[in-house]
């Protein structure tokens, strides 16, 4: 190819792929998803000279280079300083009741002997075995928790701008649920916020890796009114005049001084546990109750993660059509890193199953964004970037594919 | 000393290769007649049904050689399907004659009630000696009530005179194996039980080297 | 009535025995012939071993390890896992193999269990049912390792394969299977009241007891057993002993 290809989002030229794990090098890092722009360049995972993901380095390190007694010990003098011994709350832990947040309330309760209260952030539309793992998490995990359900109205308009603006569905609850950890903690004057993994070992900079505690940048504001939902800012929202700013009160971050003032401190578990997500799976099915998919995941060859909401396989499908990859490719490079699978099992899984389209909820979808299946494919067409994306034959391909059966491979 | 197994395209023989090598013997899957003939001990294996038994065996010309060997009086054991077709006739899929080496027929086992006995008789059961003496004979050792493997419909009905034990099934008594000079069959698959059927092959390997 | 089996199930991916839960995981548990050897040594009736990731990639990957088992384990070898054609099946039982289980291939043609049964005879095969229940007292039938479901009912689908000439039937819960909770003695109960071929209950055993309750209520004929074993909860011994202390006849 002697012209280069135009890369949306400021994405890399040329398509690569870890040579340990099957991520892409276009897979973007987390980022403060309030301040999501329309169009803005994406900051993306790190590639070394050997052409290794900085996820699949982070691992290795974790493998060999980590003491984790040590880091045990950190994590008993971290929660001997937050412990109540006057039956309070001490330690908010968001979640689903996902096989990682059901692990990180029930180890925290009954083997370091914290009080947590657990809070979740309610998924768009609970899929049945979603609502049931959750709970379960109370009923067998023996656990506290509180739901909380945004306005219906409010979040499904903004999930339908996040959708057409940024292809991003997910966008507005991503904001929530990070908000709803230390907002909750505000609240019942809990010092101490536990999340399981941290997001860093997906491929973030090594440097997040380091550190236990969260960017209090994620989930904090200086000024309300500019936070982006979907792209629009929470003061147009309300200038075209169908919301007020009471409307925004799950979204509103809890400003950063308060919380330095309050003590509030964000943790993750995953820094001081080794963390493996399919052990997580074990675990909760053997002390919360937590049951599989029935059925294999849309998208992907699993039955354990990310199954509680209707809406998820259109965040990884958007992922498919901006990056290029898909729910089955972040399920088989983490089962590699941990050494479930070999790379070449990883690449004929991704092969298989990442493109699949999501089609169980797919009609409960365009009904919740209010888009007709028109209005979807037009917009999904739209943020196909050309580097990634050809049409062949009538029918959009991928050009490079982890297992080198793209159309440019 | 040389122990062939013969090949005639039945069952699985990779376990019965690996038993009789396992109890030390020198052991060769063979259908040459020469072969056969010169080897100080022969196994008869087989699974399924007794007609396509006999036409493999017949396919490959094996009749014959088999007859002749069994003449000489060197160690024979028949195995499952390979003990059946020891005897005159079976009944599976229509009467069809076997070698005739032993006087009997081969019957469906009979059983009372078809939900709790269920067939294929797959299951471990006991061989029971009555009153008839195991030392000198392959299952010289082994205990009374030793369990075996067994996975079969048929069984073989020899005249009394044959029966080397018994086992029980659906409260049938049916011959689980059987001797005539040196030839024995084993309805079970000693090579399939254990240690207790190991011992049935050390047995055999023990006379073969004796001859 | 019969003396149970207790069959050893051996969950295999490359060259490690894993463990999953509703057949859901890759836990690595141990080295498939050590344990095979092991519980064969501590008196175990039967091995079956699952290729577990047959469905995943589209192959089937045994015979070299039934080829090891062979050498030293002289009991009965059951074999499945991408089991799909009359040549996978030849080549499975000459690497020493006594039985294949068939699943998915046999919901997508029913027709390749009369055909391998006329080759192979009924001895050699065993019908693998995966059943999930779906209320009402019903269970549905899956496929390619408790992965895709296919609408149809499981007594229906067992009386089924019994005609069309399977020997047994190796009926696993996706339910139960690996939660250690005991059996799903119910779905035992309705499959063993319509067929006549021996079956083998897979899918829940935490300890003795569960084994002792399900054969004291449904008519079974094996038992294949994997996280009480895998994860040493129990031993072999004590399991037969449990049975035969609450009059159950096995092998001793």
């Amino acid at each position: 190819m002697s012209d280069k290809l135009e890369a949306y989002y400021g994405l890399p030229n040329e398509v690569k792929f870890c040579k340990k794990c099957v991520i892409s090098n276009q897979r973007p890092s987390s980022t403060i998803e309030f301040k999501s722009e329309i169009g803005e360049k994406k900051k993306v995972i790190n590639f070394n000279e050997e052409g290794v993901c900085s996820a699949c380095v982070y691992h290795a390190e974790k493998e060999t280079g980590i003491d984790w007694n040590d880091r045990d010990g950190k994590l008993r003098e971290l929660l001997a300083k937050f412990r109540s011994d006057d039956g309070s709350y001490d330690v908010i832990v968001p979640g689903s009741g996902g096989k990682d947040s059901a692990f990180t309330a029930h180890v925290l309760k009954y083997k370091y002997g914290m009080n947590p209260l657990t809070v979740t952030w309610a998924p768009h539309l609970y899929t049945s075995i979603g609502w049931e793992n959750m709970q379960e998490w109370m009923h067998t995990g023996g656990l506290d928790n509180i739901l909380y359900t945004p306005n219906g109205i409010l979040h499904k308009e903004m999930t339908k701008n996040a959708f057409h603006n940024l292809l991003h569905p997910f966008q507005p609850f991503i904001v929530g649920q990070r908000i709803i950890g230390p907002a909750m903690a505000k609240k019942f004057g809990v010092k101490l916020v536990m999340y399981g993994e941290n997001q860093a070992e997906y491929g973030n900079s090594i440097e997040e890796n380091t550190n236990p505690i969260m960017n209090m940048d994620f989930f904090s504001s200086e000024d309300a009114l500019s936070m982006k939902f979907g792209g629009v800012s929470m003061q147009e929202y309300i200038g075209a005049g169908k919301y007020t700013k009471d409307d925004f009160a799950p979204y509103i971050a809890p400003e950063k001084q308060d919380l330095i003032a309050t003590g509030v401190e964000v943790h993750y578990l995953g820094y001081y546990l080794k963390w493996d997500p399919q052990e997580c799976y074990y675990y909760s099915v053997d002390n919360t109750g937590f049951q599989a998919n029935p059925v294999r995941t849309e998208g992907t060859y699993s039955k354990y993660s990310s199954i509680d909401d209707k809406i998820d396989p259109f965040h990884y499908l958007t992922t498919l059509i901006k990056f290029g990859i898909g729910r089955c490719t972040y399920d088989a490079a983490q089962e590699v890193r941990n050494d479930k699978i070999t790379r070449d099992e990883a690449a004929y899984l991704v092969d298989k199953y990442d493109t699949e389209f999501p089609d169980i909820y797919f009609k409960e979808f365009l009904e919740y964004i209010d888009t007709t299946e028109d209005e979807f494919w037009s917009t999904i067409d739209k943020h196909r970037s050309p580097h990634i994306w050809k049409k062949a034959g009538g029918e959009w391909k991928l050009r490079h594919t982890v297992a080198k059966t793209g159309v440019d491979d | 000393m040389k122990i062939a197994i013969i090949d005639f395209d039945i069952g699985n023989v990779r376990s019965i290769l690996s038993a009789f090598e396992n109890q030390g013997a020198n052991v060769c899957l063979t259908n040459d007649k020469n072969e056969i003939l010169e080897s100080n001990g022969v196994i008869l294996p087989g699974v399924g049904a007794f007609s396509h038994g006999m036409d493999s065996l017949n396919k490959y010309g094996l009749i014959e050689v088999i007859k002749e060997y069994t003449e000489s009086n060197r160690p024979f054991m028949g195995i499952c399907l390979g003990m059946q077709m020891l005897f005159e006739e079976g009944d599976e899929f229509g009467k069809t004659k076997g070698l005739g080496l032993i006087p009997g027929r081969v019957v469906k086992l009979p059983t009372k009630d078809s939900q709790n006995e269920k067939l294929p008789h797959v299951s471990w059961n006991e061989l029971n000696s009555k009153d008839i003496q195991w030392s000198g004979t392959v299952l010289e050792g082994v205990k009374e009530a030793s369990d075996m493997y067994f996975v079969h419909s048929y069984v073989a009905e020899p005249d009394n005179t044959y029966i080397l034990s018994t086992t029980e099934y659906s409260s049938y008594n049916f011959c689980s194996s059987v001797k005539l000079g040196n030839i024995y069959g084993c309805q079970f698959h000693p090579e399939k039980s254990g240690k207790n059927g190991l011992k049935i092959v050390k047995n055999f390997i023990r006379m073969c080297e004796n001859e | 009535m019969n003396k149970i089996r207790v069959i050893a199930r051996v969950d295999v991916k490359n060259e490690f025995v894993i463990k999953g839960i509703h057949l859901e995981g890759l836990r690595k548990v141990g080295n498939p012939n050590e344990m095979a050897l092991d519980y064969y040594n501590n008196e175990i009736d039967e091995i079956i071993f699952m290729d577990a990731v047959a469905a995943y990639y589209d192959r089937n990957s045994l015979s070299e390890l039934i080829r090891k088992a062979c050498v030293n384990v002289f009991i009965p070898i059951t074999v499945g896992g991408g089991i799909r054609t009359i040549d996978d099946i030849k080549n499975t039982l000459k690497s020493g193999a006594d039985k294949v289980a068939i699943n998915t291939k046999a919901v997508q043609d029913p027709d390749f269990i009369s055909q391998s049964k006329k080759i192979f005879g009924s001895q050699c095969i065993v019908s693998s049912i995966e059943a999930k229940a779906i209320g009402g007292g019903k269970w549905e039938v899956y496929t390619d390792n408790g992965r895709e479901p296919t609408g149809k009912d499981v007594i229906e689908w067992a009386k089924y394969v019994e005609e069309l000439g399977a020997g047994e039937i190796l009926l696993t819960s996706i339910d139960k299977e690996g939660t250690k909770k005991g059996f799903d003695v119910e779905l035992y109960q309705s499959v063993a009241s319509i067929v006549s071929i021996p079956i083998i209950a897979s899918g829940g055993m935490g300890k003795s007891d569960d084994a002792v309750q399900l054969i004291k209520r449904a008519n079974v004929d094996a038992i294949a057993i994997a996280s009480v074993l895998h994860y040493k909860l129990e031993s072999i011994q004590k399991i037969k002993d449990t049975l035969v202390r609450n009059q159950i006849k096995v092998r001793l």
